[in-house]
């Protein structure tokens, strides 16, 4: 939903950044208001994914140039905790086995470390069961879930419902998420959109990285943005995306090629 | 406690005997054989008071005629096929006299020879070892081959072991991106001893597939290194099939000088009666990336002692190396033994290396489920330990798997 | 600074209980002899059969030479310039507790083991060993109600000298190696557990050991007897002051089940395991070994190292009766320079036996930790079976992790398995973790502690918590 008064939550101006020496964000500039949904769309290496681990702090990413703020704060200079602590997630495109490390402990500890930085008391042991098992629902996930090792031995589709169960339970005021639909079947896809959108509200939002309508079909974007070699392209409205699954991608190179300076690599 | 002090004595005393029946140092060797001489005359036999000999007695060669054998050039062996050059290795003469050798494979000249024999056991830190020390004191020939750089070559090495001693020695230098497929059949038709030392180095992007199959019988004894050094890129495929032997060891040497390379060993032995063979296997990666994937196979049935011990070194500047060992027994007779032993010693922190040993019988529930359909109990047996060897056999290049069919296995076993 | 160097460095904390009790001591001259032998047994007032058992091992030991087996890198020790003997100064063992130096009490208070009646942890006897001698021994009014014997060795020698003599040096023998023959000979103190037939013992039961003498070896021997259908949880803890000279720790440990009985014994071992360059800390060579004689018995060994310089360390297990049972549990954790070399042997000899070996190494630092361990199947083991798992996680590259599982069998009706991998913890699971909220920190400990759990999970509950602590003690401290 777009209310043009709606506090600015995310503003990322002219970010650059590279991962060992390859630069591959070349200046993305994107606003995002409490209430929206955004998708950000591209192809392959088009940055989209860098896009998203820059913004959760992954240290293989280096910041070149440009700044992004969280509700005015310098998200940039964060740690990776902190910036969950305050309110951005980020939903991976392949989640991690950890294994060893219990899946309820680790829910646990994540949402106590995000409610201490809000100021609310430390869930115990079996306050913390009964909250999960109700969020358990957004995703209806299997209890059993919560018992073994950190995303350890699940399907794909197990995998993205931790990860929006982790979402449900950490109640984060920016949510990126990277190719969640990626690997799902229709059910899980269905389960799983659900879920983003039973948590998105009126004070919270949502960027979603994909490269299909699919998703989109199911989680209807306030705006659309196609990133091409580092950069956003073309911002639209959801008729964007309906655009791209029609024409496809080509003529985001055609339109790449007429901006010069903007080298053609794609990184 | 007695028995194990006066043993090496007596060992020592029969060491002494084979040295003096050695022909005089004489040929192109003749500084090899000097060599071992000397170091036999001072090392004492290996006992099993050295850890790397604790379970391997090599009493059996204190019985043996140390005099050179005089083997028989025809193994009864199926014709090779046709482009597979078949060289017989007696240990006496040239094994290259009157050969033609294909385009791409050339013997080492003199000055060559001596810049390459022995680097390889040196890398793979074993020229100091008692039975490669044995072979120089012996070996009157060396087969010394090049394989040119992008030739792709098949070759078959064939030796017969009759009484007595049979030192064989070879020099492999396969050329950037060389291919060779080299098939090697050892047998035994007489109380003695066959000694191999064989050295490979693979430059970069070399490709060898080493098959080796050998058959011997209760009165002999095989003593084998295989010393291999590999540039980066290039692939070394060591299998090694052996059955019947008094006593059998096995010592595949191998070190990838600069990571980046991939390394497949397959080991199979069987062992009756009261025979002993013993895998002992190195590997070490000085450099990144390399790659090791290992199968060692053993049957121990009778009274038969199987040894393997795998040793694996990964040291800081192998990073990303990504090893697997994997060693499994069939312990089939009450008064059959097994030791195995994996070493790893790794010092890098990105690394993957996983093993794991199994030791079992024939599994009852398998049995049984063969015998619920109607198949007899000693054919069931039979078919499955077909399958547990067929892991390794599968893995033996072209005629060599012809020569090892199952039924000589155990036939032999 | 790279994950891996973070990681490195929060591994490194310093030593919490490095501080020396200040109280006055009696001590023997240093060395070793035959004399020193006769004095440390006529300040015990041993019975002749412990004299002679003592100077039979003196004389073994004297023909004995060091182990160099190990992959272990030590300068060589000189046996006579330890002291053998070092007590606390007071007169006899105390009655009760009130009698007994305050000094002492405020030590174990500050290791976090009160001995005071209105302080000491319920549901859990503990036996306090400081230097040389037990100091003092809770609960064991309570557990003689259920004919529990649970004191110091030297008292037991006084008063139960036909358990000592009958079960004594039967696990590990005099001759057994070189430190036990040595421990044999100078044993100073430690715990006697005995179990009656049928009885459960109704509390854990505890050893404290601290060494606070600069110069002192520590002996240390502990016998623990289960008869049929006894069970007895133990555990043993481990502390030593920072000291910049290394000093010897060479205990002997013995356990014994008859028929049905079982014994679980847990060590959480915290020597001091010197600085980041390797100076200072304890040697650790240490016998342990169990024996289930009985059918159906149990052993179950399960052990948290992570100090002493040096370790030295196989727990063992003979399963004699038929059916017996034998597990062994490890966590090592080693950094800096420390070494360790530990595993455990499950020797096969009845019918049906099964062992489980689940070992984890965690080596950072310049350190090395191997795991060795023998199955051995016996000729008359039939149908025994072993499963082996040896887990190694590297932190940084300069730390080693050497695995040597032997196998040995004779026995065709019989199972081995083992498995080993290596891990690491890596960057992107720390990233993982790190962008749900959970700091560095605490991300490095849980992955650990994951990576441990299948051994802390077998620690008894009251200690489990305790081994998490020390764990995360070692991991604790500022980031980057």
């Amino acid at each position: 939903m777009i209310r043009p008064d709606a506090p600015v939550l995310l503003e990322i101006k002219d970010l650059h950044a590279r991962v060992e020496d390859k630069a591959i964000l070349k200046g993305v500039n994107l606003t995002v208001r409490a209430g929206e949904i955004h998708a950000v769309m591209g192809r392959n290496g088009s940055g989209k994914s860098t896009l998203s681990k820059v913004l959760a702090g992954h240290p293989a990413y280096t910041v070149t140039a440009g700044a992004v703020s969280y509700r005015g704060q310098d998200l940039l200079a964060l740690d990776p905790e902190l910036r969950a602590r305050i309110g951005v997630f980020l939903g991976f495109q392949y989640p991690v086995e950890i294994p060893g490390v219990s899946n309820l402990e680790f829910l646990r500890v994540a949402t106590n470390a995000r409610r201490a930085e809000q100021g609310g008391e430390e869930l115990d042991t079996f306050a913390f069961e009964d909250l999960v098992r109700e969020r358990l629902n957004v995703v209806q996930m299997d209890p059993a879930f919560l018992d073994r090792s950190v995303n350890e031995g699940f399907s794909g589709g197990e995998k993205k419902r931790n990860e929006i169960l982790q979402m449900a339970l950490l109640e984060p005021l920016v949510a990126i998420l990277d190719e969640t639909d990626s690997g799902l079947d229709i059910d899980a896809l269905r389960i799983v959109a659900g879920g983003v959108n039973q948590l998105a509200n009126a004070d919270n939002a949502t960027v979603l990285i994909t490269h299909y309508q699919r998703l989109l079909d199911a989680i209807t974007p306030d705006y659309v943005h196609v990133m091409a070699a580092g950069r956003i392209l073309r911002t639209g409205g959801k008729e964007l995306a309906l655009e791209l699954e029609e024409r496809g991608y080509d003529w985001v190179d055609q339109e790449l090629a007429a901006q010069a300076p903007v080298p053609l690599e794609v990184a | 406690m007695a028995a194990s002090l006066t043993a090496p004595m007596a060992l020592a005393d029969w060491t002494q005997q084979w040295l003096k029946g050695l022909p005089v140092v004489d040929g192109r060797l003749a500084a090899v054989q000097q060599r071992g001489r000397e170091a036999l005359a001072e090392l004492p036999v290996p006992s099993s008071r050295q850890e790397d000999w604790r379970f391997t007695d090599l009493g059996l060669l204190a019985g043996l005629d140390g005099t050179l054998a005089s083997s028989p050039r025809d193994a009864g062996l199926p014709p090779g096929a046709p482009g597979v050059l078949r060289l017989v290795l007696d240990g006496r003469s040239d094994p290259l006299e009157g050969v033609a050798l294909p385009a791409g494979l050339a013997p080492l000249s003199d000055s060559e020879l001596s810049q390459a024999l022995g680097h390889t056991l040196a890398a793979t830190a074993c020229e100091h070892h008692w039975p490669v020390e044995l072979n120089h004191a012996a070996a009157q020939q060396v087969l010394a081959l090049r394989v040119a750089s992008r030739s792709s070559l098949s070759l078959e090495l064939v030796s017969t072991q009759a009484a007595g001693l049979l030192p064989l020695r070879v020099l492999l230098v396969l050329e950037e991106k060389a291919e060779l497929e080299l098939c090697q059949f050892a047998s035994a038709r007489g109380a003695g001893l066959t000694s191999l030392v064989l050295e490979a180095h693979l430059g970069r992007g070399a490709r060898l597939n080493h098959g080796m199959v050998a058959l011997g019988r209760n009165d002999a004894a095989l003593l084998a290194h295989l010393a291999i050094e590999q540039e980066p890129e290039s692939s070394a495929t060591l299998a090694t099939v052996a059955a019947g032997w008094g006593l059998a060891r096995f010592e595949p040497r191998i070190r990838q000088v600069d990571g980046s390379a991939s390394t497949t060993l397959r080991g199979l032995q069987v062992v009756d009666h009261r025979q002993v063979a013993d895998t002992h296997s190195h590997i070490s990666f000085s450099g990144p990336e390399g790659e090791l994937d290992q199968l060692h196979k053993a049957v121990a049935a009778g009274q038969g002692r199987s040894v393997f011990n795998g040793a694996v070194r990964v040291p800081r500047e192998a990073q990303r190396t990504n090893a697997a060992q994997l060693s499994r027994t069939l312990l089939l007779s009450d008064r059959a033994r097994i030791d195995t032993k994996p070493e790893l010693e790794i010092v890098a922190d990105d690394v993957k290396c996983a093993h794991g040993a199994t030791v079992s019988c024939l599994q009852t529930d398998e049995l049984f489920y063969l015998q619920s359909r109607g198949i007899a109990a000693d054919q069931a047996s039979a078919l499955l330990k077909r399958a547990f060897c067929e892991e390794v056999l599968r893995d033996l290049p072209g005629a060599a798997r012809q020569w090892c069919r199952f039924e000589h296995l155990l036939a032999s076993a | 600074m790279s994950t891996a160097q973070a990681v490195g460095d929060l591994v490194s904390q310093p030593y919490k209980y490095g501080f020396v009790t200040d109280i006055e001591t009696e001590k023997i001259a240093k060395g070793l002899s035959e004399d020193v032998v006769r004095l440390i047994s006529s300040k015990k007032q041993e019975p002749a059969f412990l004299l002679e058992f003592r100077l039979r091992a003196y004389r073994q030991w004297l023909q004995m030479q060091e182990p160099d087996w190990a992959t272990l890198g030590y300068p060589p020790i000189d046996y006579q310039d330890i002291i053998y003997y070092a007590a606390p100064k007071q007169q006899d063992k105390k009655a009760s507790l009130d009698e007994v130096d305050p000094k002492l009490l405020e030590t174990f208070d500050k290791l976090g083991i009160p001995l005071s009646e209105q302080k000491r942890l319920s549901n859990v006897a503990v036996d306090a060993v400081f230097d040389s001698v037990s100091i003092a021994t809770t609960y064991k009014e309570k557990l003689a109600e259920h004919g529990v014997i649970f004191c110091s060795i030297s008292e037991a020698v006084k008063e139960h000298p036909e358990l000592i003599q009958r079960y004594l040096g039967t696990v590990v023998p005099i001759n057994d190696n070189y430190f036990a023959a040595l421990n044999s000979a100078v044993f100073s103190d430690g715990s006697f557990v005995f179990i009656p037939k049928g009885v459960e013992c109704p509390m854990e039961l505890s050893t404290y050991f601290r060494i606070n003498s600069g110069d002192t070896g520590q002996f240390e021997r502990t016998l623990i007897v289960a008869e049929e259908g006894a069970s007895v949880s133990y555990l043993e803890g481990c502390t030593a002051p920072m000291f910049d000279t290394n000093q010897l720790h060479a205990a002997v440990v013995e356990l014994v089940t008859l028929d049905d009985a079982s014994i679980k014994y847990s060590t959480v071992q915290n020597w001091y395991a010197g600085d980041e360059n390797g100076v200072g800390g304890i040697y650790n060579f240490v016998t342990k070994r169990g024996q289930c004689r009985g059918d159906r018995s149990k052993i179950s060994w399960t052990q948290v190292e992570t100090g002493s310089a040096i370790t030295w360390k196989y727990p063992s297990c003979v399963l004699q009766g038929a059916e017996s049972v034998g597990e062994f549990y490890s966590v090592a954790l080693t950094n800096h320079r420390q070494q360790a070399d530990t595993g455990t042997k499950m020797i096969h000899v009845g019918p049906r036996t099964r062992s489980t070996i689940v070992s984890k190494g965690i080596s950072a630092g310049r350190s090395a930790n191997s795991y060795r361990g023998l199955v051995q199947i016996g000729p008359k083991a039939v149908g025994a079976k072993n499963y082996s798992q040896c887990d190694s996680m590297l932190i940084g590259d300069q730390a080693a992790a050497n695995t040597y599982p032997y196998i040995r069998s004779q026995q065709p009706q019989a199972a081995v398995e083992h498995e080993a991998s290596t891990c690491r913890i890596s960057e992107d699971q720390l990233f993982y973790l790190q962008s749900r909220g959970i700091g560095f920190e605490e991300a490095v400990s849980m992955m650990v502690s994951g990576f441990c759990r299948d051994v802390f999970n077998q620690l008894p509950m009251e200690f489990a918590a305790e081994a998490d602590k020390l764990l995360a003690l070692k991991l604790e401290g500022s980031v980057g």
